[in-house]
């Protein structure tokens, strides 16, 4: 990204900046210094955002406690700076350069440094042998070289023009001072599980295992002061049991992870539902090792089979719309409206895998050259896949094509669809930074032992997006992902389901929030207050 | 054996028997709620295995157009959270559970009775091997174990039949163990023995027969037993999966919708609760019927 | 005595290893592997260097060699997924679900000596019949059921009580928000292991009744009121104490299901977390840690129990 349109999104942080501060002086008079909220997590945290175990229990923790280099503007969720305030990348796209906030300091009052970021990446990220979570996204990276105190180069093995977008995706830089030392920086237990050093708005002020995490302001924050005298995470596992606390009023803000049990905060005067976007798209992965697949009127037919709108009407209750592609609409500019979209059409699907050979057998389901048309599709219990999974097979028995549904525990059907690949067609879903490179869950080169989970193998779309990392301008961009777009919405290595709204349930006595999109919102945690 | 002393053992065998049965008959008389229980564990039976033959509706049908619909003409109890009929489910989750039950209690019952039998019979090595291994099985908490098992094997029906039943064969062998050490010192089994018989034969034709009462209280207490075993299981993830119903996991998936359509939780709530009664009731009962002085 | 608690001890250790036995060799039969390697969006990269880490590479023998000689050594490992000592984990659950059990085992047997004991004196009047009733709803009625109905009425309808947790963060450390938090899970807890000590001690009680002694004190003329508590009762307590170690099994069955419904953070929903997760070392610490409770418990009552009866002994 040319430098140009970092200083013009500095402009735009600043006068949304400003707006805020507007709001926030109007609301001063009602604004609570004693102040707190408390909030759910399904589970103990891991206060390490680069450990294998923190994950969506820890995630939004670790972005108030970590800051990043780079954050989203909370009106677009395009980069904007953190703890980086500017950046310019190399012409030939092979470096960038990042310079970092002089003023910034550690929670124990050590100045943030060059040092930090360089520990971070090469001594925790890049480093193999620590399997640190989300590293295969900075797979671009080679290393990075420090080159004052306040500058850090990132030096890449070949252009990647989202490196801003991965750098505020859940990439909290980590302390080398505290660090350093360790055998193996992430798995730090009196770091992880107790009480880090940070360098966000807020710290951990007491962390009771099974019970609840409390921050508190971190008095050597750089940015602004902190507006609340504490937030609390309250650890509750099950998804009623949060309703049940939110009504009570002893939780002020839920996420909700099945639609179903918004109908328990309904109508309720003090709840406020709200919806946020993010780049997560639901699919069917059909393995493409089997020759069946390997036709793609058979991938065409099998998504013109599913009804999706019914589906998003009744897993999500709505709280969702049709999936084109990965690209999710939330990508303004780059979103692609104008591709093959595979209506609910039944007839149209018999048609296709008529064309493809498979014709009615005695019993009512396809067959061709006498096997039947027998799909093995298992499901984990996880969130929403199974009742999605049983709907799908539902649509699919309509059309003559048989689903054995085979539901098993989550860490077996993991073992059993990711590592093995031993499924015929599966549902699951992608969640990832809301920017165009989507391409590690297509390339050729994830397949088999990478995120390409249906093992699509495709030279054509592995040079579009080779093209999408190199390519500097927006309009060029927009036109290399909208071929990307067209490619995929034709060829569908996935079958594309929906993307579901990120529905959160907050009271209304919280003010100061970015409702866009939770990790957004999590990364100015110092806007928050709660009105008198 | 000599004829002549057998017959003389059997005929006033036969007639102590007759005013066994007499006295039996009696005391059955006198537990009506034993009787009623037993009446509905019929009638459910009959429901669950019988009523899919005249309701034909398929259990597992989804429909994401009708979803979480009112009673209507065409689903006597309405529909569920993907649209499929809520009576069929009902009566095929309660196939599953009340099979699940059976079927553990049995596995439960014939390792117990087994184990239990050998051990009270020939008493001596045979029996601390035994005993020391019941001891084992009663100090893992039973849910602990069940965990681990079917984390190791999956969720595959047969396993969770057998797990479950593994959970209660200990109990079931200290009883059987108890009853057998009893039940060998009584006259006519040290008759038959001295007479002659063989060690199966006397296990089965003399000892048995007097075990069968406690085995049967048991495994009506056990079958209950097992079925709240099940729907704990399911609770937790662990138990029948889906889209195969059981009265478990209708009630885990409905409790997402507690807040939408309490009904949906309501059903196999009721149905767990009133099977297990029925059969802890009717255990009860049986209790009373062999062992007046309880 | 002292040869029949060297016995009990020996015989509990050996019990204690096979569990070991049992537990490792199952769980390492699961498929799939620690969730902190075997996540969704791992590569297979990720998951080597991951399994490297945890020493999975390694045969199962020689991993359970290494465990046992550490656990002998009184250190049980590290967690997989959640990077502390299992000991510390262990630590930090043990009470919570010690208090929840002490509480519901309390509750349980106050109330079952109190409804068996007036079963027992009312035998087959309509009281004994209520008693019966409820007791048998108790053994009946699905434990998280009714834990779902009672956070349903008593803490979003009536809001009398948390619906979850073990203490909230605004209350922390008061005594009246633990005790709070602690009535739904125990209570509900508590109505389910009722029943046994309702039926124990009301056939004890009546077998007591039947005996000699207290057909004798009866015959004196003494009050019932008298005759049950100075006599029967003492002696119907040995029988319901031998029931307690029954029902610390099934407090710790029933435990697991009743924390997972109130997020009661004790060792039973460790346990199903770390199943769940695949955590090796922590399951394994878990059972160890319930069997030794039980294998414990039991000693405790079959000591208890000779105390009271000295015919035990010389079993």
């Amino acid at each position: 990204m040319p430098p140009i349109r970092v200083h013009l999104k500095l402009l735009k942080v600043l006068a949304a900046l400003l707006a805020s501060l507007a709001v926030a002086l109007a609301s001063a008079q009602d604004h609570d210094p004693n102040g707190s909220l408390t909030f759910a997590t399904n589970a103990d945290p891991t206060l390490n955002p680069w450990n294998a175990s923190a994950v969506i229990e820890s995630n939004l923790i670790n972005t108030i406690l970590f800051d990043q280099l780079v954050r989203y503007d909370p009106t677009d969720l395009h980069p904007a700076p953190g703890l980086a305030e500017s950046w310019e990348t190399a012409a030939d796209g092979l470096s960038w350069t990042f310079h970092l906030r002089p003023e910034a300091k550690w929670s124990d009052g050590v100045p943030f440094t060059a040092d930090d970021v360089v520990f971070t990446f090469n001594d925790a990220i890049l480093n193999k042998d620590l399997g640190a979570r989300n590293a295969s996204g900075f797979a671009p990276v080679d290393r990075v070289v420090k080159v004052d105190d306040h500058t850090v180069v990132f030096e890449l093995n070949r252009p990647f023009s989202s490196l801003p977008y991965f750098l505020a995706y859940y990439a909290g830089i980590i302390p080398a001072h505290v660090l350093g030392d360790a055998e193996n920086p992430l798995t730090v237990a009196s770091f992880n599980k107790g009480n880090p050093v940070v360098t966000g708005p807020y710290r951990v002020g007491e962390f009771v295992p099974g019970a609840y995490v409390k921050l508190v302001p971190n008095e050597n924050y750089w940015g602004p002061a902190p507006k609340l005298a504490s937030i609390t995470f309250n650890i509750i596992p099950d998804g009623n049991a949060q309703i049940a606390q939110l009504l009570a009023g002893g939780l002020d803000m839920v996420s909700i992870t099945n639609p179903a049990l918004l109908a328990g905060v309904a109508n309720n005067p003090n709840l406020e539902v709200i919806r946020q976007s993010q780049n997560i798209w639901y699919f069917v992965a059909l393995n493409l090792n089997d020759e069946r697949f390997q036709d793609v009127r058979v991938r065409q037919a099998l998504l013109s089979a599913i009804d999706r709108p019914a589906i998003i009407d009744a897993v999500l209750e709505g709280y969702g719309v049709v999936a084109t592609g990965p690209i999710a609409p939330l990508q303004q500019a780059l979103y692609d409206d104008e591709v093959a979209k595979w209506p609910y059409d039944p007839e149209k699907a018999k048609e296709l895998l008529a064309e493809a050979g498979w014709t009615p057998g005695p019993d009512g389901v396809l067959q061709k050259d006498g096997q039947r048309f027998v799909i093995d599709m298992p499901t984990g219990q996880y969130g929403y896949l199974v009742p999605s999974t049983l709907l799908v097979q539902q649509y699919w028995q309509d059309i003559g094509v048989e689903a054995k549904v085979e539901t098993i525990e989550w860490n077996a059907f993991i073992q059993k669809a990711v590592v093995n690949r031993d499924y015929d067609a599966m549902l699951a879903w992608w969640s990832t930074p809301p920017t165009p490179d989507q391409s590690s869950y297509f390339a050729s080169s994830g397949a088999v032992t990478g995120n390409n989970i249906p093992d699509y193998r495709d030279p054509v779309l592995d040079e579009i997006w080779e093209r999408g990392r190199a390519a500097t301008s927006q309009e060029e961009q927009v036109a290399v992902y909208r071929e990307a777009q067209e490619r995929m919405a034709e060829q569908l290595p996935y079958l594309f389901l929906w993307y579901p709204d990120m529905i959160a349930v907050k009271n209304t006595r919280i003010g100061g929030m970015h409702d866009i999109n939770s990790a957004a919102n999590f990364q100015y945690s110092y806007d928050w207050y709660v009105t008198r | 054996m000599s004829d002549a002393a057998g017959s003389l053992i059997q005929a006033g065998k036969d007639d102590a028997r007759k005013a066994q049965r007499a006295r039996f008959w009696r005391r059955v008389r006198r537990q009506p709620v034993g009787i009623v229980a037993l009446a509905v564990l019929v009638l459910l039976a009959a429901a669950v295995w019988l009523g899919p033959l005249a309701y034909r509706t398929a259990p597992n049908r989804t429909d994401a157009r009708n979803i979480l619909k009112a009673p209507t003409a065409a689903h006597p109890l309405g529909t569920d959270e993907l649209g499929r009929d809520v009576l069929a489910r009902v009566l095929a989750g309660g196939r599953v559970s009340l099979s699940v039950g059976l079927l553990a209690m049995v596995v439960g019952l014939a390792i117990g009775t087994l184990a239990g039998g050998l051990a009270g019979y020939f008493r001596g090595r045979v029996e601390v091997v035994v005993m020391r291994l019941v001891d084992v099985f009663m100090a893992i908490p039973n849910f602990f174990l069940i965990l681990v098992v079917v984390t190791a094997f999956g969720n595959h029906p047969v396993t969770v039949i057998v797990t479950v039943g593994i959970g209660f064969w200990a109990q079931m062998a200290r009883v059987v163990h108890a009853e057998f050490v009893k039940v060998r010192g009584f006259e006519f089994v040290e008759a038959a023995r001295a007479l002659g018989a063989t060690h199966p034969r006397t296990m089965l034709r003399h000892v048995m027969p007097q075990v069968v009462p406690q085995a049967i209280v048991l495994a009506s207490l056990g079958v209950g037993w097992a079925i709240l075993t099940e729907a704990g299981l399911s609770y937790l993830g662990l138990g029948i999966q889906p889209p195969l119903a059981s009265w478990g996991n209708m009630l885990q998936n409905a409790q997402s919708y507690l807040w939408l359509k309490p009904e949906l939780a309501i059903y196999p709530g009721l149905f767990i609760a009133a099977t297990v009664l029925a059969f802890n009731v009717l255990g009860n009962a049986l209790r009373d019927v062999f062992d007046p002085r309880g | 005595m002292t040869a029949f608690i060297v016995r009990r001890v020996l015989m509990g250790v050996v019990v204690l290893w096979l569990v070991s036995v049992v537990t490792f060799f199952l769980i390492h039969l699961a498929p799939g592997g620690p969730s902190a390697a075997i996540s969704f969006d791992s590569t297979a990269e990720q998951r080597e260097a991951l399994l490297k880490q945890f020493g999975l590479y390694d045969p199962p023998l020689v991993r359970y060699g290494k465990w046992i000689v550490g656990t002998v050594r009184g250190d049980l490992g590290v967690s997989y997924n959640q990077g502390l000592p299992v000991g510390q984990l262990l630590m930090q659950r043990l009470p919570n679900t010690l208090t929840l059990g002490l509480a519901a085992l309390v509750a349980a047997t106050l109330l079952g000596l109190l409804l068996g004991t007036l079963a027992a004196v009312y035998r087959n009047g309509w009281v004994d019949h209520v008693v019966s009733t409820i007791s048998t709803l108790g053994m009946s009625i699905p434990g998280f059921w009714l834990g779902i109905v009672a956070i349903i009425l008593f803490a979003v309808q009536l809001r009398w009580l948390p619906a979850s947790g073990i203490v909230s963060s605004s209350g922390a450390g008061s005594l009246v928000d633990r005790l709070r938090h602690l009535v739904l899970p125990a209570g509900v807890l508590a109505f389910t292991l009722m029943p046994n000590v309702v039926r124990v001690t009301r056939s004890a009680l009546l077998e007591v009744n039947r005996a000699d002694y207290v057909r004798t004190a009866k015959g004196k003329g003494l009050a019932p009121g008298t005759v049950l508590f100075k006599h029967a009762f003492k002696n119907a307590l040995v029988p319901v104490l031998a029931v307690l170690g029954l029902v610390t099994t099934a407090l710790f069955s029933g435990s697991v299901v009743i924390e997972s419904v109130f997020g009661w953070p004790g060792l039973g929903r460790l346990a199903i977390e770390a199943a769940n997760g695949r955590d090796y070392p922590v399951i394994l610490g878990a059972t160890l840690l319930a069997g030794l409770i039980v294998v414990v418990v039991n000693l405790l009552v079959d000591l208890l129990y000779a105390a009271v009866d000295p015919r035990i002994r010389h079993e």
